[in-house]
């Protein structure tokens, strides 16, 4: 497997302000990851870095093996698709369109037609006066068309509603089976994308704090519920990541259990439960350390 | 999907459940990896992985340029596999949770006979 | 459609296609860039048209007549294209850069790009009006003795004197307009401040050396000794100033909002 992105000791500073801290990753060819992390924590930055919109204070970036600022052999075969992208004064989807293909080699005509009806996007509206969910669709539409080899999603669901976001996934998902290509997404809904992902990566404050294959992450935590007496037996000397109390009741959350562990703890009567991979992110971004301990 | 299992173990599942079921006939066609990770909203790598574990199992084989197939044979493979399954994922719980309502073994059979006609 | 294998990738798309595209970029919705400043264009000549009509019918004599011609000839209505191609350069940096750099542009192939633009809007636009100078000529003002082409101001006889100085004009504004937006672009609301601050400093600080040291008449000499053609000509510094400056400025231009 091909290595298309590898970062090592990336850091960003905006005058006193660390946005990106020390980060090193490596993201493989021809998968989906996700950028995970609260607002503010660095994943739009992270994803500016990685396409030479901004300039690093220092460490290095390698994207199809070289650094991506200000080459365009490298962000040629990249698209990154903001929520924040601006356009000319007075310009319509259709002018989108009509400009994009220029700029991806790989564009879909005949897919993008497809989306746009999808998404029911209005070509021929002024985009000043369109609404946040069919702003975002432009820049959907604009990504996933691109068929661009490495392409980057920063939140691109705001204002699109359920329907629309599932649609996209959809589309992603279709497109991505049948074109295989390299996708980084970042998102606050986790849940919603936890079972595209492949790698997923978190980021808070700056730092990375989970990165790896979502399958080992399904495996790295578990919930014990039952009688509190037996719980804390059954827990005691493992890593615990969150604790609940509702009377005589407990449910803790702790790190991984093999299958061994699961049978003693069926036989001790409690129940086990998986870990959403949006508690777990939750659960390790969580800054209020106040937030381990809960009672009711 | 359910959270405390990984996907891919949750797709061969489903699959050997067709094939069970007979949804799925022998030396029938599958669906394909793409076909299932659309159907299921999952990734295609996760779909290729459970498929690969059936196919690594035996249950299903690969014809050249055209698809994945049911093997011969893997409905009765199944079946022994499940049996064998049975005790440890049905009857092990079934009993634990009558022990909590104070059913007896010799209640519980009757119930089951009872059900059974 | 098979596997985009890293190998076989899409073509390594040379730096020159992307600086054609940047080009093409900034006529891709132009009605604003193009048609529209034809059009008001267009309606300030006949709302012009109808004033000198109206002057020049309601005189009787000939010494009036020339003195309202001559008059015609200061009129600043030509210069409403020149301050709109500023505000396009202006557009064009704030506004098309961010969309250039989402479709991953490198800043030095979106100068290069944009620069070829205003060139080539430059020649076309100075192309059109030194043809409507021609015009304005042969029809003796229109048929009502008006001057909005043949200004005094461009005094120029020979065409292409003419054709010259519109060009360098047109490329003053270009390029004056994109290097200040793209302070804006690097530095923002700040950054504005700052040079407009500096700006006014050396205006005044000008002036003031200028009162100091009783020179007003001398700069008036220069003015006059230099004339138009000579003003214009000097324009081509500041211009190519903004042309390098902007450049540097947009180089480590950031998306930051």
């Amino acid at each position: 497997m091909n290595t298309v992105i590898e970062v090592a000791g990336l850091s960003k500073r905006f005058g006193g302000f660390t946005a990106i801290d020390d980060v090193s990753i490596a993201i493989e060819e021809n998968s989906i990851t996700g950028l995970l992390g609260r607002n503010g924590a660095g994943k739009t930055t992270m994803m500016q870095l990685l396409t030479g919109q901004e300039f690093r204070s220092s460490g290095s970036i390698r994207v199809f093996g070289e650094d991506p600022v200000e080459n365009s052999g490298v962000l040629a075969r990249t698209c990154f698709v903001k929520e924040s992208q601006k356009y000319p004064d007075d310009y319509k989807p259709v002018h989108v369109f009509r400009s994009a293909p220029w700029f991806f080699p790989n564009w879909d005509a005949g897919f993008a037609e497809r989306l746009v009806a999808d998404f029911r996007l209005p070509l021929t509206r002024r985009i000043k006066k369109l609404s946040r969910g069919q702003l975002s669709a432009i820049g959907v539409i604009v990504g996933l068309a691109s068929r661009a080899p490495l392409t980057f999603f920063d939140e691109p669901y705001l204002g699109l509603d359920a329907v629309a976001r599932q649609t996209f996934y959809d589309r992603l998902l279709e497109d991505y089976a049948e074109h295989p290509r390299t996708v980084v997404l970042s998102t606050h809904l986790i849940d919603e994308v936890s079972d595209l992902l492949e790698h997923v990566v978190v980021i808070d404050e700056g730092r990375i704090v989970i990165d790896g294959s979502a399958e080992e992450l399904r495996d790295s935590a578990s919930t014990v519920a039952g009688a509190r007496t037996a719980v804390d037996a059954f827990v005691a000397g493992r890593r615990v990541l969150h604790r609940e109390e509702l009377g005589g009741l407990a449910s803790v959350t702790v790190g991984r259990l093999d299958a061994a562990d699961r049978k003693a703890a069926s036989a001790a009567g409690l129940e086990l439960a998986g870990v959403s991979l949006q508690q777990l992110v939750i659960r390790t971004t969580t800054t209020d350390t106040s937030e381990g301990r809960r009672s009711a | 999907m359910d959270e405390s299992r990984p996907i891919f173990l949750q797709i061969a599942e489903r699959i050997e459940n067709d094939i069970l079921g007979g949804a799925l006939a022998e030396e029938g066609q599958v669906p394909s990896t793409n076909e299932f990770a659309s159907f299921y909203r999952i990734n295609p790598a996760t779909a290729g992985k459970g498929v690969n574990l059936l196919v690594d199992d035996g249950i299903l084989y690969k014809k050249r340029g055209i698809g994945m197939f049911v093997s011969e044979g893997s409905r009765e493979r199944l079946v022994a596999k499940r049996r064998e399954q049975f005790s440890q994922e049905f009857v092990r719980p079934l009993l634990a949770e009558a022990v909590k309502l104070g059913i007896s073994p010799a209640q519980l059979i009757t119930m089951i006979q009872k059900e059974g006609s | 459609m098979t596997t985009i294998a890293l190998s076989r990738s899409a073509s390594r798309t040379p730096s020159s296609n992307r600086v054609l595209a940047t080009f093409r970029l900034h006529f891709v919705n132009y009605e604003t860039v193009v048609v529209l400043p034809w059009l008001i264009m267009a309606f300030i000549f006949f709302v012009n048209w109808m004033i000198w009509w109206m002057i020049t019918r309601s005189l009787t004599s000939a010494t009036d007549l020339a003195d309202a011609r001559e008059g015609f000839g200061w009129s600043g209505a030509m210069f409403f294209i020149f301050v709109y191609m500023m505000v396009v350069a202006v557009q064009a940096v704030n506004l098309t850069f961010p969309l250039a750099q989402g479709y991953g542009v490198t800043r030095r192939d979106f100068y290069l790009g944009t620069s070829l633009a205003f060139v080539m809007l430059a020649v076309a636009f100075s192309l059109v009006l030194t043809v409507l100078a021609f015009v304005e000529e042969a029809t003796d003002g229109w048929g009502v003795g008006g001057s909005m082409f043949t200004l005094n101001y461009f005094g120029g006889d020979v065409w292409y004197e003419r054709l010259w100085m519109f060009l360098v004009v047109f490329l003053f504004f270009f390029f004056i307009g994109a290097a200040t937006a793209a302070i804006y672009v690097r530095w923002h609301t700040k950054g504005m401040y700052a040079f407009f601050a500096v700006l006014g400093l050396l205006v005044i600080g000008s002036a003031a050396v200028a009162t100091l040291t009783r020179s007003w008449p001398a700069v008036g000499d220069w003015f006059v000794a230099t004339g138009v053609e000579g003003l214009v000509l000097w324009s081509l510094v500041p211009t190519a100033a903004s042309a390098v400056f902007g450049w540097l400025i947009l180089r480590r231009a950031t998306p930051r909002e």
